[in-house]
């Protein structure tokens, strides 16, 4: 299960955050625990150097992208190499819809598309779709191939 | 399927698979993974043999991702179940499996012979050159060995993590004694001239047990054996130490203790460790991640207590802020278990190395004394070095007897009196040559008991009486002596310059701790005079040439019961072996006894018995150590032999500071994907009030409960002496902490119930047998929705019978009746509607509705209220 997508800003607020499976009261933890981890090891990381840690059986991936850091948290079949995966396809949709690394700025003029992206990649825990040019196809509200 | 399968195994597997998606080659190895091990297709080993080869053939996946995951399944590591047999054979097939590839031949070709399931061997001469035959271990070695040189810290981590379970599987292969796996013999290496090889004959189903595959080793001339393997493996693994990521170190460290085998040196380990410990950005929850891995590795190889210990004594040396005192002593009870009649010396002398530790500030060298001092620089870690401190001494007090073997009731050697007749000096010198273990343990406890801060006097106090209680001559004396001194506080002059910065007031009796002794004074001073006097009157018996009379017999039991009682007040001790009259009352209590049909093994379902001490019994008889003494009770040996062999592993299974083995169990379940705790400030935990609290009902109810005892003396009944004995575990050892001796039943009762006669009387030690608990019995706390809702619908079947009969069956009181009610335990109000209860408080009960009833007090209560919604299980009607 891929429990939790979370991209937050370089001061640590919360950006956009998608959570499956996890309990409401934990959110909060798992928020704190994210932004809490990000402070402690972005810094002076570079755009897409991948970081790693563990919560129990829980692992977690994640990254800085020009201005945003983005983590993902996943379990069982999501181990890092899969999250490190998922990542990967979340943060080519970014530079894909941003056109380059992030601002924060430049995010959140993009956020609804972004947002709608975010939703084709990762759907109720799982890894929907990786393709880049799918994804886009989906966005836009077009069949995934043409036939 | 068949056809599936050789459809897959026709050239390189990923390019026919078509199957670009990472995960769902994931899936498919896991899909293999269990086909081959199903038990349905037992009868069709063809079947289950073609899908372990296309799981072999995953572990040449280019994603690392899939390659790991055929890896793990091939490890036998599947789901979170853990079994052993399971992982066992997953390392027997990692090291000794070889991965034959398919000869690529043509998609049509077989398709076309697919049917008949034959293992493509017909066509194997063209290709076998280009395409030899690997050993997995090699493949797997390799690909590791690649992935731990890759930049990327998922990988690394995953990496690690994959050793890890290798590690584990290692384990469980030497558990269960697959010793055989001859690491050193070469690897089969598949050269030309072994066409013959039958893949049909691999271990495939574990029911079967592990059948070995004939070694094809023999002089094939490769040079590599699987311990060089794994050595060089090892090699990268320990360099990856170096990574930045502490969450990636962290795993290297878990693999490094998981590959690490009982019988190398594990200095390398332990500098490793050390070192990695100094590093400040290691948060607690990893360090304890790490602690509770001691705890898996230790299940998985009992035979490495000692040098888990060894590890786990660094954690307490270096980083003793930051790790679960709970968690480290756990460890230290299981591994002094485990440890073996050999390893316990060193197992105690490992837990009594945190005594010796220096206080946080690495400038200050004053030793424990000092801790108060330090405190005001950095509170937090010299609280937890507190705690820390006095879980080793409290541990100490526990069980160093079992460490030193060193039971008054089954002494090898009972003292001679001459022994009694020396000075002190003399004494000491004479125990440490008889017991070192036990000798260096009172050194270290009384050096506590006058040097330690404030708690750790009071443990030291308390584990000393234990210590006295249980061990023999001339334990006892030179305990007692000890404590002499301390209550009196003679000793302080002497060693007033020991505690200069304590800070607080010494009280009059100088350690402050006179008014804690005294009632275990008095209990040793009534076992020594007891003692005295049963020597006079047997002197004086054997002088008049006299038998016992049934009278003084009878007093003389009476007597032997009382101190029974008396020290179980302190500690556990196994009622029908111990003797507080000394060994020689042994012989009269028998024969009053026998005269009058008590049994002896009424002890067996005391609660000592039942929940740990009795494993030590268990534990010495198997090493023989009171052979003598058995010989003695061998109408008891039958119900000892009872004790199961798992009995030990029970109880370290079950006993215990609970919520230290939950996160154990959980830690072992592999559970754990619950929320993350950031607050740093919560290492702070058990706030210092218990201990005040302890304080406080130790100066008050020790006096207390002695006379209370000793008014109810001679009525040996277990359910007395066990109920103040929970009082006493609860108040007065205070700290829960684990124990061979403590007290838990509930775990044991809900768990082992069934297995003993004992355990269902033992369960009522939890209910309102205990005059001291406050809080309602667990079976009457209130339950709005179980009886209550029973109850509801009886008076809703009532109306029935009649309009007029408005008060239900026995009077169930409705609206415009009150009637008269005791409050039978306190209540807490959780809503505003709801009503504070004290205990014996007189009500008005006005209505019952839903399972509540609608009361009114006479008087408001504390918060003013009148009126309100109690349980009704809380209050009885008068």
């Amino acid at each position: 299960m891929l429990l939790a997508v979370l991209i937050a800003n370089s001061e640590g607020n919360i950006l956009v955050e998608r959570f499956n499976g996890v309990p409401a009261e934990e959110r909060l933890h798992w928020r704190t625990f994210l932004v809490k981890l990000g402070a402690d090891n972005l810094k002076g990381v570079k755009n897409e150097e991948l970081l790693v840690a563990n919560h129990k059986s829980v692992y977690i991936v994640y990254t800085v992208l020009g201005d945003v850091s983005i983590f993902v948290v996943g379990k069982d079949e999501y181990d890092e190499l899969a999250l490190s995966e998922a990542i990967f396809v979340i943060t080519t949709a970014l530079k894909d819809v941003c056109g380059k690394a992030p601002t924060e700025r430049l995010f959140l003029d993009k956020y609804g598309k972004i947002c709608l992206c975010l939703d084709e990649i990762v759907w109720k825990g799982l890894l929907e779709n990786t393709d880049k040019d799918r994804i886009k196809r989906l966005v836009r509200l077009k069949p995934p191939t043409e036939f | 399927m068949c056809n599936l399968v050789n459809f897959y195994k026709s050239g390189a597997l990923q390019d026919v698979l078509h199957l670009h998606d990472v995960l769902a080659r994931v899936a498919l190895a896991k899909l293999c993974h269990t086909i081959s091990r199903a038990r349905a297709l037992d009868e069709r080993p063809d079947v289950k043999s073609q899908f372990s080869s296309v799981l072999y053939q995953l572990l040449l996946d280019p994603s690392e991702r899939v390659c790991f995951e055929a890896i793990l399944c091939v490890l036998g590591k599947f789901d979170n179940s853990e079994r052993t047999e399971e992982r066992a054979a997953g390392w027997y097939r990692l090291s000794r499996e070889i991965l034959k590839l398919p000869d690529a031949p043509s998609v049509k070709d077989s398709n076309s012979d697919g049917k008949d399931a034959v293992p493509p061997k017909a066509s194997k001469e063209k290709n076998s050159k280009t395409r030899r035959p690997q050993p997995l271990i090699k493949l797997v070695m390799r690909r590791l060995e690649s992935s731990f040189r890759s930049y990327s810290r998922p990988v690394l981590h995953a990496a690690a993590r994959v050793v890890q379970e290798m590690g584990k599987s290692r384990a469980a292969a030497f558990a269960l004694g697959l010793q055989d796996i001859d690491e050193g013999a070469y690897v089969n290496k598949f050269s030309e001239n072994n066409e013959s090889y039958e893949p049909d004959i691999n271990p495939t189903a574990p029911s079967e047990g592990i059948r070995r595959v004939p070694s094809m080793s023999n002089g094939m001339g490769s040079k590599d054996t699987i311990a060089s393997l794994l050595a060089s493996l090892m090699e990268v693994v320990r360099t990856t130490v170096a990574c930045e990521c502490v969450y990636v170190r962290a795993m290297v460290i878990k693999a490094l203790i998981w590959m690490q085998s009982p019988h190398e040196s594990f200095d390398e380990l332990g500098s490793i460790i050390g070192s990695e410990l100094l590093d400040p950005s290691w948060p607690a929850t990893l360090l304890n991640d790490i602690l509770l891995t001691l705890h898996a590795r230790f299940k998985a190889t009992p035979d490495m207590a000692v040098t888990l210990l060894e590890i786990a004594r660094i954690f307490a040396t270096k980083v003793p802020g930051k790790i679960d005192a709970d968690v480290l002593q756990l460890l230290w009870k299981t591994c002094l278990v485990g440890a073996g009649p050999d390893g316990k010396h060193t197992a105690l002398e490992a837990v009594t190395m945190v005594l010796d530790l220096p206080p946080p500030q690495p400038d200050s060298t004053l030793g424990l004394t000092s801790i108060d001092r330090v405190s005001a620089s950095d509170p937090k870690s010299a609280l937890a070095l507190q705690r820390l401190v006095q879980a080793a001494v409290w541990f100490l007090g526990e069980n160093a007897n079992y460490a030193a073997s060193e039971y008054a009731w089954e002494s090898a050697t009972p003292p001679g009196t001459a022994l009694m007749m020396l000075d002190a000096d003399k004494m000491v010198a004479a125990a440490s040559s008889r017991n070192p273990t036990l000798a260096g343990a009172l050194t270290r406890l009384q050096r506590c008991a006058f040097s330690g801060s404030w708690e750790i006097r009071i443990i030291a106090a308390q584990a000393l009486t234990t210590m006295a209680i249980r061990s023999g001559e001339p334990y006892r004396l030179q305990i007692y002596e000890f404590l002499h001194t301390l209550a009196q506080g003679g000793v302080q002059s002497q060693f007033s310059d020991m505690h200069t910065s304590n800070g607080e007031d010494q009280g009059a009796s100088g350690t402050g701790l006179g008014s804690l002794i005294t009632p275990m004074l008095k209990v040793l001073d009534a076992m020594y005079s007891g003692q005295d006097e049963l020597i006079k009157e047997m002197r004086n018996h054997d002088n008049a040439k006299k038998e016992w009379t049934d009278e003084e017999l009878k007093k003389l039991y009476e007597t032997h019961e009382r101190l029974l009682d008396l020290v179980s007040l302190f500690c556990y001790v196994p009622r029908a072996k111990y003797l507080p009259l000394g060994p020689t009352s042994a012989k009269l209590i028998d024969i009053y006894r026998t005269r009058h049909n008590i049994s002896a093994s009424t002890g067996l379902s005391d609660p000592a018995v039942a929940t740990g001490i009795s494993d030590l019994i268990y534990e010495s008889t198997k090493t023989g150590i009171s052979d003598l003494i058995y010989e003695n009770t061998q109408t008891k040996s039958a119900e000892q032999d009872a004790l199961d062999d798992d009995l030990v592993n029970f109880w370290a299974a079950n006993l215990g500071d609970a919520p230290a083995m939950n996160r154990v169990n959980e830690f072992l379940a592999g559970a754990g994907t619950d929320a993350p705790d950031v607050e740093e400030d919560n290492i702070i935990s058990r706030p210092s009030t218990s201990y005040d609290d302890m304080w406080a009902k130790t100066l008050l109810e020790t006096t207390e409960m002695e006379e209370n005892d000793a008014r109810s003396d001679g009525s040996s009944s277990p359910d007395s002496v066990g109920s103040v004995e929970t009082s006493i575990s609860s108040h007065f050892g205070g700290m829960n902490y684990p124990s061979l001796f403590s007290s838990k039943p509930s775990a044991y009762g809900s768990s082992q119930s069934t297995e003993r006669p004992g355990g269902s009387r033992y369960r009522a030690y939890e209910g309102p047998g205990s005059p001291i608990r406050e809080e309602p019995p667990p079976y009457s706390s209130p339950p709005p929705y179980s009886s209550p809702l029973h109850q509801r619908y009886e008076s809703f079947e009532n109306p029935l019978a009649g309009p007029g009969s408005d008060s239900f069956d026995e009077g169930r009181t409705s609206s415009g009746n009150p009637k008269a009610g005791t409050a039978l335990y306190d209540f807490t109000a959780g809503g505003d509607d709801e009503l504070n209860l004290t205990a014996g408080e007189e009500l008005e009960i006005e209505e019952e509705v839903d399972g509540w009833f609608f009361v009114r007090k006479k008087r408001p209560g504390r918060d003013g209220k009148t009126a309100g919604l109690v349980p009704v299980l809380y209050v009885t009607q008068s």
